[in-house]
């Protein structure tokens, strides 16, 4: 029995941001609006899903007079990355 | 990048993963300005007083050292405008900082006493350089900066066997091994990778 891939990740961008997020303790916005590509507004609500699900944190802050906008994975995020992959594995080696 | 789910297959998203995994771990690269820029200071350090101990009656040849402030106001200056630039934080950023930061309290002592020990602090610096410089070898994955490293130890151990005015010479030749060639390779694979 294949285990379902969690669709919250099984998402071109979301995934991305989650990939992006797992090799670095924390990323700016524009980070990683640079590394997917994706347009600000669309960024930006997929990092409203993720951080809904409460896998990543969003913390906001000033770098100077400009608002920063910072992202984390959490825990919860790490383990359903971990679940994503290892269902992904399945799929590939069937 | 699209956001719908389901119209990419578990390949491609295995493949999407190592390039995001790889793209956020691009910029430990630009270390390589960090190793010519001491790499320089040194190495000029290390042959001025070789120099002036050697051809001049100048009372303070260890002066040339001084070359090492504008080297540190340059070093803080520059990581602090990359911290900003970079947009995030690895951890092995975090342990490559820290451990040169510790590196620099570590030696500090040896150069604040320096004239305590004769001036003569090549072997003790050389050998403690090769601990850093190989683990940042390792961090980067950068065998050129491993191979510097263990040439620090061999260089270091060969100071202890020279006469105190050749160690200066020994340092130089170190510092272009162990610094500047492998800074120089790191900054054309960086080059190259852009």
């Amino acid at each position: 029995m294949f285990k379902e891939l969690d669709p919250l990740l099984h998402s071109q961008l979301r995934l991305a941001i989650m990939s992006l997020l797992m090799s670095v303790d924390s990323a700016e916005f524009t980070f990683i609006k640079e590394q997917t590509g994706a347009t600000a507004g669309n960024l930006s609500v997929q990092i409203d899903k993720l951080s809904e699900a409460g896998y990543i944190e969003v913390t906001k802050s000033f770098k100077g007079k400009k608002p920063l906008t910072t992202c984390a994975v959490t825990k919860k995020g790490l383990s359903a990355f971990e679940n994503y992959v290892n269902a992904l594995k399945q799929y590939i080696n069937k | 990048m699209s956001t719908e789910t389901n119209d990419f297959s578990p390949q491609q998203s295995l493949d999407l993963i190592q390039t995001m995994i790889r793209q956020a771990q691009g910029n430990l690269l630009n270390n390589s300005f960090y190793f010519i820029l001491w790499g320089w200071a040194i190495l000029l350090a290390n042959l001025g007083m070789y120099g002036l101990y050697k051809f001049t009656d100048f009372p303070y040849p260890y002066a040339v050292w001084l070359i090492a402030i504008p080297a540190w106001i340059i070093t803080m200056i520059y990581g602090s405008k990359q911290g900003r630039k970079a947009g995030k934080k690895t951890h092995l950023d975090k342990i490559n900082m820290w451990m040169w930061i510790s590196y620099g309290f570590s030696i500090l002592p040896f150069i604040i006493f320096m004239q305590n020990i004769g001036f003569n602090v090549n072997p003790v610096v050389l050998v403690i350089t090769s601990v850093p410089t190989f683990l940042t070898g390792i961090i980067l994955r950068f065998r050129p900066l491993m191979m510097g490293g263990i040439s620090f130890y061999a260089f270091g151990i060969l100071c202890f066997l020279v006469s105190p005015l050749n160690q200066y010479l020994v340092g130089a030749v170190a510092i272009g091994c162990g610094y500047l060639i492998p800074g120089y390779l790191l900054k054309n694979m960086r080059e190259k990778n852009v």
